[in-house]
Order: structure tokens, then C-alpha cells, then sequence
């Protein structure tokens, strides 16, 4: 028998873990595996129920809401399938010390609506095993799955999903720090005034009228030191823009973008842009975020919706998504595993979203596809609040809660 | 009025790393100790001290380590890099105006095993209100602003940043005392460094240096009588522009230019006489590639959107059309805030220089770009 020269690898090791990830990825799609009930009425009204979507158009039309497609195929409390590839990658990680999972990315593009009685299988490969990466919640994996939603030998649905498996506890990462903030002069204080109001302010020479930005004591066209300021519309167009990428930035998570916008007014200036990616002379409108201006594309905006996550929506919910793992129903387990309460799983956040656009743009309004990225988690007793903004390519979807961006998202709709 | 009757005749440097492993002032000393001896003075000859506002070395703590006496002047520049020429150009007056005899002007950092200006921070300047908490806090994401507009009000692409680089690690790859010796790089190796601030790469961004680099001005007849051949400070100028800011002047139009380099560049045209077309090679301070780019243009090497031409096909590589930075520039030497590229233009215009460019034209050095800057031109004394 020969000897290895190498010293075996630790079965826990990053390298080891790579190596199961490929043959995983290499084992290719898992066998169809079919859902535990036909789509039925029951299991429709009990997730609008849940979610507070009147949607009568599903009832109406015999049509499941397209973001229950995942519903369907749940497991439920039920034994995992043998052979399974991201099950077994998620043991493996498991096994390896990475304990916690939380789901991070989901994007679905729905071919159309399934219909009461039809009967749903899934498909699945494993797509990406990433790390181990350090995250604001500890170090961890990033696992990517792809499945395939099939009525008989008919694809109906995708999914890219991605889930992150962590060693919770201690962080791993940069310690959290506040952003940077302003320094207030007895010359700048009339513009943070007005970002806290809401508006965005121009300085005005009280003699000679021209508007200044950045604001200054004394007028340099005329020289005069009265200063007063007048409300800038707050549209503008980017004159140029940066995405920041390293080094990190208190208060901030990267990549951003900051723009340079140029002002009808005929002034400039710098802000942090959010929305899809940027080119100069885009139409932009500021808003406020944090004390700050931030530019957005000066897109059609749907009407903010605001809702209270109450435990009985999460547990609901939740149930109603058939996902019973206990951080979404056991405040005990929650709180156990470093969470200050219960939260919302991605399943949910993915019908919330699918409701607010589908509130706002009506009952015509057919989804084809929902890509969302989660950020902080939304539990109970927050105050969640969306806004969307319409681009030609989708709907672009932002929840918040006092504690930070809980989800962004792309909500394709038919033309 | 600089006419050419002041020189530079001693320079000294410590070695260039990123863990000098000793202080600042230490660094300061040593290098000033090298450029005096060069100049084959002595620390008692030396009666005026200049440096950066940004340094940390007092020039009464220096005074007292080198063992000076007495000091007849004093004084400092601002707008960090764009200091560099213009403490040259305060020795220039003080030896002109019999204020003092020998000046050294020195810059000595450890920029990257002490605080590295590269980091966000917060800062108690009202100017950065506009820019820092909004995001843009950083060095290369405020140069990187300025980056896009250029390549989008004159065409070109991120590789016309790239060649700065290859032509920068070129020269330093056949430079010993650079820290990138024998380290060139391709254009390749340039689009697949990360993303630092789009359109900036790592590799658009000069290295973080520990070091330090003294220079020593005095009369040019006293420095004919001393060890080295003298160089001639033939143009000495500083720059501030419209609407100027430290480096974020977005508030003008266009954004993409260096108008404070105009100031700087008329200046030294006028004052030396010389044409761009005369000049041998010029050392352009470059922390961050787009700026090399504007600065030939404000300089008159070539027209307003031209430099992308000017440095194709190795411009500005030794042989090209215009060397520039010979010893590789602060991207591939080290960055000591501009002050190793005045030192590299002694070397050039003493005949002395590693990659020598040959000629006896006069040799141009500029300072920070994106603040208020500043420029010389010197030539042989002999």
C-alpha cells in the first residue's frame, strides 16, 4: 500500500467541501419529484388569507398566484428525499460547522399561471457552492440551486435560489459602523434643514439671485453676504457616476453608485444613486434617505404600501407556504439563534412583493417572473414598507424596516 | 521672479517599502542626511526648511536631530500632494530673496503602515460635507467621477488608463530602488485587476509607500562650487483654479479638465521660455491614471481629448514620444507625494537617472492633481 505524501485533508476543510460541491454539480438534475397536492383552491385561499391578498382574479380565473409556485413541491415536515444535492450539500456544510441557513436570492420566471387540479413536479441541480466568504452574519457558504416546475413534460416555472450556511455567533466581518455624517456649518445649515423636511434646497443670493450649490457665505458674483435659498424641483440629469467597490466605507455596503447630477437649476451635485444601473444623462429625482439626498431614476412610482408583521402574519404566512422551520414560527428558536424575534421567510417577502405591485397595478396585471434579494431580516412587530418604481424591463421593488433594506427586487410583468 | 538663479543641487531618499519599520521623522532625517551629503553640505549650512502641511515632522523636530543651530526660514504648502513642486518653488524665493542659502524641502511618510490616505474617513473640512457622507469618500471613487466624464465627453476606453500603467511598471521594472523592480505588467494583466470605483481598477491606482525624499535648493553660484552639476530651477509655479475644490471641483465646467494645471503650465512656459515640444521627458505626478491623461493635456503636449493618441503605441514609454516617468512614477516607484519625481528629474537633467533619456532638453515635474498643484522645469546648469 502507498502512502500519500499529503497529509489527508481535514473532511470539513474548505477544499474538501469544493470538491463535494463539484461532484454534486456534476451529479446533475435530481429526478422529477412530485408535489404533495395538486394545485387546489384550499391551499390558494388559505396563502391569500395569509398574505392579505384580495387577488380575486386566481378565484375568478381557477389560477394559482404565481409566486405560490414553490408551494406546490415544499416538503413540509416530511423526510428529505434521499439523494437529494442540495440537501446533502446543505448536510455536508451542516456537518462542517455551518449550522444557521437563511435564503438570500430567489428569482422565478413564471411561463404562466398553473390551474387548479393540474398536478406540479420539481426538478433541481445544484448550480454554485461559493466560499467560505465572510458575511455580516458570521462566515459561511453560498449555496445556488436552479429548479424546474413541470405540468407533465411542460417547464411552467424556474427558479434560481441561493441560500447562505453559517457558523452563527461572533461575525466574522468588519465590526458595524455608522456612516459618516455632514459637518453643519452656520453656511450649510438652511440644506440639512431642508433634507430634513423633506426638500432640497438651493442657496439663493438674496441681492443678485443666482442660485449656488455647494452654499457659501458670500455671493461670488456679486459679493453679497445675504443669503437666502429657494426649493430646487429635485429633478436633474446624471452628469457623471461612480460605482464604489473598495475600500469599505462606514455605514455602507458596497458596490454603490454616487452620481454627479446636473440641476435644471443650473447647479450640481453629488449623491448616492439607487436604482438600475446608471448612464449619463439619465433623468434622475432626489428623495431622502438617512438624512441624506439620494437620486433615483425619475421613473413612474407606485404608491408606498405599509404594513405591520404582526407573529400571526409570520406564522401564517409561513404556514401557509408550507415552510415549518422553526425561526419562522418559534420565537424561543428565534431568539436562540441570535434573531430578535421570529421573521418573515422568503417565500412570503416573494408574495408580499407579488401583492404590492399586483394591488397597485391591478387585476390585469400578469406577473412573469419575481427576482428578489434579501437584506436584513423583517421580524415581528417591524414596520415593513414598500416602494416600486416602473422601469420598461420590470418593477423595481424596495421593502424597509427601521432596520434596513429587508428586500430589493426585479417584478417582471407582461406587456 | 524665478530667473533661473537657484538650483537643486543635493537629493536623498530612503529606501521605498510598505513597513519602514521606523518613524517618520526618523525617515525625514535620513533622507535629508543623503540629499545633503549628495550635495556635499553639511547640516550647518542649512538655514530654511520646507515641507507639506499634510507631514508630521515639525521642522523644529527636524532642526534638532539634525543638529541645526538656527533657522532663518519656514514654511508649509497645503492640498497634500499638490504641495510637492510648490515647496520647491518657497525655497526658490527664499534663497532669491536672501532670506535664506540652503533650504531643503522634505516629505517623509509612512503611508502605508501608518494611515493610509486611500481609507474613508470623516473629516472636520465643511467642503467635504457635499461628498463624503453622500458615499464619495474616497481618493479614487473622487478621481474616478472626473474619469467617467472624460472618457464620455472625448471617447477612448479604460485601457487608455491601462497604458498609463504598463508604460509606469515598464520603467519601474528596470528601476532597483522602485518597488515594483522587475515587475512590468500588460495591458491584460490591467483589465483583469478588481474593481477599485468604476472606471477605475486597482491597477489605475498608485501604490501606498513608506519613505521619504529631501531636496536641497540653494544659489546656483553656490551650487556650481559644490559636489553635484547643478540643476536649474528655471520654472517653479503654483496653480489654483476656478471653482476649485480638493478633489472634487465638479461644480465647474467641464468637469473633466485640470484648469488649476493650466494656471500652473502657463507659468512655466512663460517663465522658462520653453515650448511643450522642447521638453525631454516629463515626470506627471500620477496617483491615479486619468489624471496623467488630462495633465498632457493642460501641459500642451497634445490638444484637449488627444492624450489617448499621445500614448498609444508606447507615447510615452522610454523611446516614445514623451517619456514619462522614467522611474515609473508613483504607480511603480512608490508614492512619496511627489517628491521622488522632483528627485528623478535632477537625475534626468544630472544625466544620472537609470532610464536615462537622452538629450540635454529641459525636463518638466508636476505635483498633485485634482487640488491646487504646482510644477518646475529644470535644466543642466553646466
Amino acid at each position: 500500500m502507498s502512502r500519500d505524501p499529503v497529509p489527508p485533508q481535514s473532511p470539513d476543510g474548505p477544499q474538501s467541501l469544493l470538491a463535494a460541491a463539484e461532484r454534486l454539480r456534476n451529479s446533475g438534475e435530481t429526478v422529477a419529484r412530485t408535489g404533495r397536492d395538486p394545485v387546489n383552491l384550499p391551499m390558494i385561499r388559505t396563502w391569500l388569507e395569509a398574505m392579505g391578498d384580495a387577488g380575486e382574479v386566481y378565484e375568478r380565473d381557477s389560477v394559482a398566484p404565481p409566486a405560490m409556485i414553490q408551494v406546490w413541491t415544499m416538503r413540509g415536515l416530511g423526510p428529505p428525499t434521499a439523494g437529494d444535492p442540495l440537501q446533502i450539500m446543505s448536510d455536508l456544510l451542516e456537518r462542517a460547522g455551518y449550522t444557521a441557513i437563511v435564503a438570500t436570492d430567489s428569482s422565478q420566471t413564471y411561463h404562466r399561471y398553473l390551474r387548479v387540479g393540474e398536478k406540479v413536479t420539481v426538478r433541481s441541480r445544484l448550480d454554485a457552492v461559493a466560499g467560505p466568504k465572510q458575511t455580516s452574519l458570521g462566515e459561511g457558504w453560498f449555496v445556488t440551486t436552479v429548479s424546474t416546475w413541470l405540468v407533465g413534460a411542460e417547464p411552467v416555472a424556474e427558479m434560481t435560489f441561493r441560500v447562505l450556511r453559517y457558523r452563527p455567533g461572533a461575525p466574522t466581518g468588519r465590526a458595524p459602523s455608522e456612516p459618516i455624517m455632514p459637518v453643519v456649518t452656520a453656511d450649510s445649515a438652511f440644506f440639512w434643514d431642508g433634507v430634513a423636511a423633506g426638500e432640497l434646497r438651493l442657496q439663493r443670493c438674496g441681492e443678485c439671485r443666482t442660485l449656488r450649490h455647494p452654499p457659501g457665505p458670500a455671493c461670488p458674483t456679486c459679493g453679497s453676504f445675504k443669503q437666502e435659498y429657494a426649493t430646487a424641483t429635485g429633478a436633474g440629469t446624471i452628469h457623471s457616476h461612480v460605482v464604489h467597490h473598495h475600500p469599505p466605507v462606514p455605514g455602507r455596503r458596497a458596490p454603490y453608485v454616487v452620481a454627479l447630477v446636473d440641476l435644471p437649476e443650473g447647479v450640481r451635485m453629488v449623491a448616492e444613486y439607487r436604482g438600475p444601473a446608471p448612464r449619463i444623462g439619465d433623468p434622475v429625482r432626489v428623495s431622502f434617505d438617512g438624512g441624506l439626498p439620494v437620486w433615483c431614476p425619475d421613473v413612474p412610482t407606485l404608491e408606498p404600501w405599509t404594513l405591520e408583521v404582526t407573529p400571526t402574519l409570520v406564522v401564517s404566512t409561513a404556514l401557509a407556504t408550507r415552510d415549518f422551520q422553526n425561526v419562522h414560527h418559534d420565537r424561543d428558536a428565534a431568539v436562540r439563534l441570535g434573531g430578535k424575534d421570529i421573521f418573515l421567510n422568503i417565500l412570503t417577502t416573494t408574495g408580499l412583493v407579488q401583492r404590492f405591485v399586483t394591488d397597485r397595478l391591478g387585476p390585469s396585471a400578469r406577473i412573469r417572473g419575481i427576482s428578489i434579494r434579501l437584506g436584513t431580516p423583517c421580524h415581528a412587530y417591524d414596520t415593513l414598507t414598500f416602494t416600486g418604481q416602473v422601469f420598461p424591463h420590470g418593477v423595481e421593488v424596495t421593502g424597509r424596516t427601521a432596520d434596513g433594506v429587508h428586500v430589493t427586487g426585479t417584478v417582471r410583468v407582461a406587456p | 521672479m524665478i530667473n533661473g538663479t537657484a538650483a537643486v543641487a543635493g537629493i536623498g531618499a530612503t529606501e521605498f517599502s510598505k513597513d519602514s519599520g521606523r518613524s517618520e521623522l526618523r525617515l525625514a532625517v535620513e533622507a535629508i542626511r543623503a540629499a545633503l551629503d549628495d550635495a556635499g553640505l553639511r547640516p550647518a549650512d542649512v538655514s530654511g526648511l520646507v515641507t507639506f502641511t499634510m507631514d508630521n515632522n515639525s521642522e523644529i523636530a527636524v532642526a534638532r536631530e539634525l543638529g541645526l543651530r538656527e533657522l532663518t526660514f519656514m514654511t508649509r504648502v497645503g492640498y497634500g500632494g499638490g504641495a510637492a513642486c510648490a515647496v520647491v518653488q518657497q525655497a526658490v524665493l527664499a534663497v532669491g530673496a536672501g532670506l535664506a542659502d540652503v533650504v531643503v524641502c522634505y516629505r517623509a511618510l509612512n503611508e502605508r503602515s501608518g494611515r493610509r490616505f486611500g481609507q474613508a474617513f470623516a473629516s472636520a473640512d465643511p467642503d467635504a460635507a457635499w461628498h463624503v457622507p453622500m458615499g464619495l469618500a474616497t481618493p479614487a471613487a473622487q478621481v474616478a467621477m472626473v474619469a467617467r466624464r472624460y472618457l464620455h465627453d472625448h471617447g477612448g476606453s479604460p485601457d487608455d488608463f491601462g497604458r498609463v500603467t504598463v508604460a509606469a511598471r515598464r520603467h519601474a521594472a528596470t528601476n532597483p530602488h522602485a518597488w515594483f523592480h522587475g515587475r512590468p505588467i500588460t495591458l491584460d494583466e490591467h483589465r483583469a485587476s478588481r474593481w477599485i470605483a468604476e472606471p477605475l481598477r486597482l491597477l489605475d491606482c498608485c501604490q501606498e509607500s513608506d519613505g521619504a525624499v529631501a531636496v536641497v535648493v540653494t544659489s546656483l553660484a553656490r551650487a556650481r562650487d559644490l559636489r553635484r552639476p547643478p540643476a536649474v530651477i528655471v520654472a517653479a509655479a503654483q496653480g489654483s483654479g476656478p471653482g476649485q475644490y480638493v478633489m472634487t471641483s465638479y461644480y465647474r465646467s467641464p468637469v473633466a479638465e485640470l484648469p488649476e494645471m493650466g494656471v500652473v503650465a502657463r507659468q512655466l512656459w512663460e517663465q522658462s521660455g520653453y515650448r511643450p515640444s522642447e521638453v525631454r521627458t516629463a515626470v506627471l505626478y500620477d496617483h491615479f491614471t486619468p489624471y496623467v491623461l488630462i495633465q498632457l493635456e493642460e501641459l500642451g503636449f497634445c490638444g484637449r481629448g488627444e492624450a489617448r493618441h499621445l500614448i498609444a503605441d508606447g507615447g510615452i514609454e522610454l523611446g516614445g514620444r514623451l517619456p514619462v516617468n522614467p522611474h515609473g512614477g508613483q504607480l511603480g516607484e512608490a508614492y512619496i507625494h511627489g517628491m521622488n519625481g522632483i528627485a528623478e528629474a535632477v537625475r534626468q537633467v544630472r544625466g544620472t537617472a537609470v532610464n536615462q533619456v537622452p538629450g540635454d532638453g529641459p525636463v518638466l515635474v508636476t505635483a498633485g492633481t485634482g487640488v491646487p498643484t504646482s510644477g518646475l522645469i529644470l535644466r543642466s546648469g553646466a
